[in-house]
């Protein structure tokens, strides 16, 4: 299996997805002769031509009303929105429009949009640059959610996406782009609502999301070594929701950890939770413990960023609680 | 002078109470006649008095059961020195099968050990441990540490719910295990599924104990104060020697009779029942018949002469028996008036000790359910129960004819260590005939 990184990861998926099916364009902000912010879609121009990488004017309302409309009409858009902090700009055509046409034409009509956009804390972006607004987007039906954590995952996930008939917002973390890893040689979909299990453990479930995902395994490593044993779980789709593996996986363990880089407040942790203990009631062998980033706007000061978002440490710090002793 | 407060004895038969909370903590002042601390008998939850003034130096047992004479807490002036230890835990107590205590435990029995004796350094009125203390240490320190395991048990009540993991209840209860006998070595002392497990095994290990594994759809009580009281005290009633009599009586007499005191009510007055009505009767034939109206106690009967009537009331936290005393002193009124105030305080949980203490006799009366007649089990020490059945109109011989007939079927239950059949008879016949007469009686 050839290794690839994270960034090589998402572009390979287009590139199949611009060369099997020509409906599919992609459309957003410097993704053309750029190759866009993060160097994700460098390449795609000279091979697929500007009619089908368009660069766009600095307007997300416009970028995600164009795509809601393409799809509708037949087309496969996967459009960019640079900085996931600007979904905001384009919350009312997402929210309001593109969740809701299928459902409101009675299936008439369906939106077969992927909206790709990126986020996170790590190089220092500040307050409006760098949020994880994943869980927003998980609170509206009609609207899919995936967060992809490795270069296997996203690149099957974003080929499943843009098959999906319905809006899907896909969310990459931009710390994960230069990671490497393997991918199979054959570009097979990843279903949407299939949680994957990292590593095998009995005595504690990690649930993460995005670089948590990699914070957890380290910290799992980390465990073992005081003789914890942890199993890490990422859903990779929020919405639709792998209830069975992730409930599963907790009945086993009688023990939980989340762990996400958004805010724990009202977090996708928050949900995980809430699952987890309907589910998995009369397994659990103590609280559910939820690691996220503290309650503010993340600085712009680096030192103070690293404060506030988590790390393998504070998952490492919750694991410890769970099999804590008085 | 330091007093010791000692577990009173509040009535006959009590060996031991259960300390459910101090209303004083220790350093408090108290007053003597101010209230002390909950404690939980046989029979009734009460407040106990403080019986001395000073200052509440040291409770010694912060909670559970305690043996009636077992010190308590210490009563003095301001440092004085305090060198009591607790008691052993009663025999048969649940916290027996609490497991022994771990290294953890010893440690923090040490280090509470450690800062009792700091304290009263402090206090500068340390006295020189005799001889026979420092012998006794390693036996007394072994107490402490069980009380310790105790105190750790019951710091998880506090609330008066057992804090543990819904994984650790479901096994509790899969395998029909009290969690309240576990100590949780969880976060601040949460019962975590390893508990129960190492419940189980230390269980398991002692065969027969708990033999079998899952037992689902079992629902699990715990025994309450009251009921762990009828429970041991019907186990004892097991222990005597008993033969049943039974009689049926004619009862239009009686109802007749009921019906024209009904009549005669004043405004408000309650209204008497038949029970109320065979209190009083069975009153008077106790008095006639001395052997019946008694208690074995200790090898020796002790008769009475005034009849104390229990009335067996169901309750939703168990059977209870509050006495109507000297019965056969009191009117059919007087008795409706007093059973009524003791039955709804007893529904409500709020007799005192004295209600219940003092019976010679008890008559359990299941007329209400339907039941045709059956046999009570004696209430000790009393030697003798009437069981009354329900009075309904019934087939029988009158003046060789078959008529429809109220009637009323009673079994008396005799201890035969201090009654023959002989003398259970007569009274029977007596209460028969006072039932079909009651006029003889009123």
């Amino acid at each position: 299996m050839p290794e690839v990184t994270y960034r090589e990861a998402v572009r390979d998926a287009l590139t199949y997805a611009l060369r099997t099916d020509e409906r599919v364009f992609l459309m957003g902000e410097d993704i053309a002769e750029m190759g866009g912010s993060m160097g994700v879609t460098q390449g795609l121009l000279d091979e697929f031509g500007p009619k089908r990488i368009r660069n766009t004017p600095i307007s997300e309302m416009a970028i995600v009303g164009t795509g809601i409309g393409s799809a509708m009409q037949g087309l496969r858009p996967v459009v960019e929105i640079m900085y996931e902090d600007f979904l905001t700009l384009s919350m009312e055509q997402l929210v309001n429009q593109a969740a809701k046409h299928r459902t409101m034409s009675g299936g008439q009509l369906s939106v077969p949009l992927t909206i790709r956009t990126q986020g996170g804390a790590g190089w220092s972006p500040g307050a409006q640059h760098a949020q994880q607004l994943e869980s927003w987007f998980v609170h509206v039906p009609g609207l899919k959610v995936v967060f992809a954590s490795t270069p296997e995952d996203v690149r099957g996930l974003l080929w499943a996406s843009i098959q999906d008939e319905n809006p899907v917002v896909f969310f990459e973390h931009r710390t994960l782009y230069p990671i490497k890893g393997e991918i199979p040689e054959e570009l097979e979909p990843i279903p949407l609502g299939k949680a994957r299990i990292h590593r095998e453990g009995e005595d504690v479930t990690v649930v993460a999301t995005g670089r948590l995902v990699h914070e957890s395994l380290q910290a799992a490593q980390e465990a073992e070594n005081d003789g914890i044993s942890v199993q890490v779980v990422d859903p990779r789709t929020l919405q639709p929701l792998d209830e069975e593996t992730i409930v599963g996986s907790v009945r086993k363990t009688t023990r939980c950890v989340t762990a996400h880089e958004a805010v724990t407040r009202g977090g996708f942790g928050a949900e995980l939770a809430a699952v987890i203990q309907h589910g998995a009631f009369d397994y659990l062998d103590a609280p559910i413990e939820r690691v996220g980033a503290k309650f503010g706007p993340l600085p712009f000061a680096p030192a103070l960023e690293q404060w506030v978002v988590p790390h393998a440490a504070d998952v490492l710090d919750a694991i410890r609680r769970t099999v804590a002793r008085s | 002078m330091a007093v010791e407060v000692k577990l009173p004895r509040l009535g006959q038969g009590m060996e031991a109470g259960t300390i459910v909370r101090w209303l004083k903590s220790e350093g408090d002042q108290v007053a003597k006649g101010e209230p002390l601390y909950e404690l939980d008998t046989d029979k009734v939850t009460q407040e106990v008095e403080a019986e001395a003034d000073g200052l509440l130096l040291k409770i010694v047992v912060s909670g559970g059961e305690v043996d009636v004479g077992s010190t308590v807490a210490v009563i003095g002036a301001e440092g004085e020195e305090v060198s009591i230890q607790a008691p052993a835990a009663p025999s048969g107590t649940d916290t027996e099968e609490a497991e022994k205590p771990s290294e953890k435990d010893v440690s923090r029995a040490d280090s509470s050990s450690a800062e009792t004796q700091a304290a009263s350094a402090e206090s500068g009125a340390l006295e020189k441990p005799s001889d026979d203390k420092s012998q006794g240490r390693e036996g007394a320190d072994r107490e402490a540490r069980a009380e310790a395991g105790d105190a750790a048990v019951a710091g998880a009540k506090e609330s008066g719910r057992v804090k543990a993991s819904p994984l650790a209840r479901r096994k509790a209860r899969e395998r029909g295990l009290d969690l309240s006998t576990l100590r949780g070595t969880g976060p601040d002392g949460r019962i975590v599924a390893e508990d129960v497990e190492r419940a189980v095994a230390t269980l398991t290990a002692a065969p027969g104990v708990l033999a079998e594994q899952p037992a689902p759809e079992v629902e699990v009580v715990e025994l309450p104060s009251i009921r762990r009281t009828i429970a041991r005290r019907l186990s004892q009633a097991w222990e005597a020697p008993v033969f049943q009599l039974t009689v049926t009586a004619d009862a239009s007499e009686l109802g007749a009779t009921r019906e024209r005191m009904l009549g005669q009510l004043a405004e408000g007055e309650v209204r008497p029942t038949v029970n109320d009505l065979l209190t009083r009767l069975v009153a008077a034939a106790l008095v006639r018949h001395r052997p019946v109206n008694a208690l074995f106690v200790d090898g020796r009967i002790r008769r009475y002469s005034a009849a104390n009537v229990g009335i067996a009331v169901a309750t939703p936290s168990g059977l209870v028996v509050p006495v109507i005393r000297g019965a056969e002193r009191r009117s059919v009124r007087e008795i409706a008036a007093a059973r009524a105030d003791l039955v709804s305080r007893a529904r409500d949980g709020k007799l005192q000790r004295e209600d219940l203490d003092e019976g010679t006799f008890t008559i359990s009366n299941l007329g209400m359910y339907g039941i045709d007649q059956f046999v009570a089990v004696l209430n000790p020490p009393q030697v003798a129960i009437l069981a009354v059945g329900s009075i309904a109109d019934r087939a029988r011989a009158v003046d060789g004819r078959l008529e429809l007939r109220p009637t009323l079927t009673m079994t008396l239950t005799c201890d035969h260590r201090a009654i023959d059949g002989s003398e259970g008879a007569e009274f029977l016949r007596t209460v028969k005939e006072l039932v079909e007469a009651p006029a003889l009686a009123l």
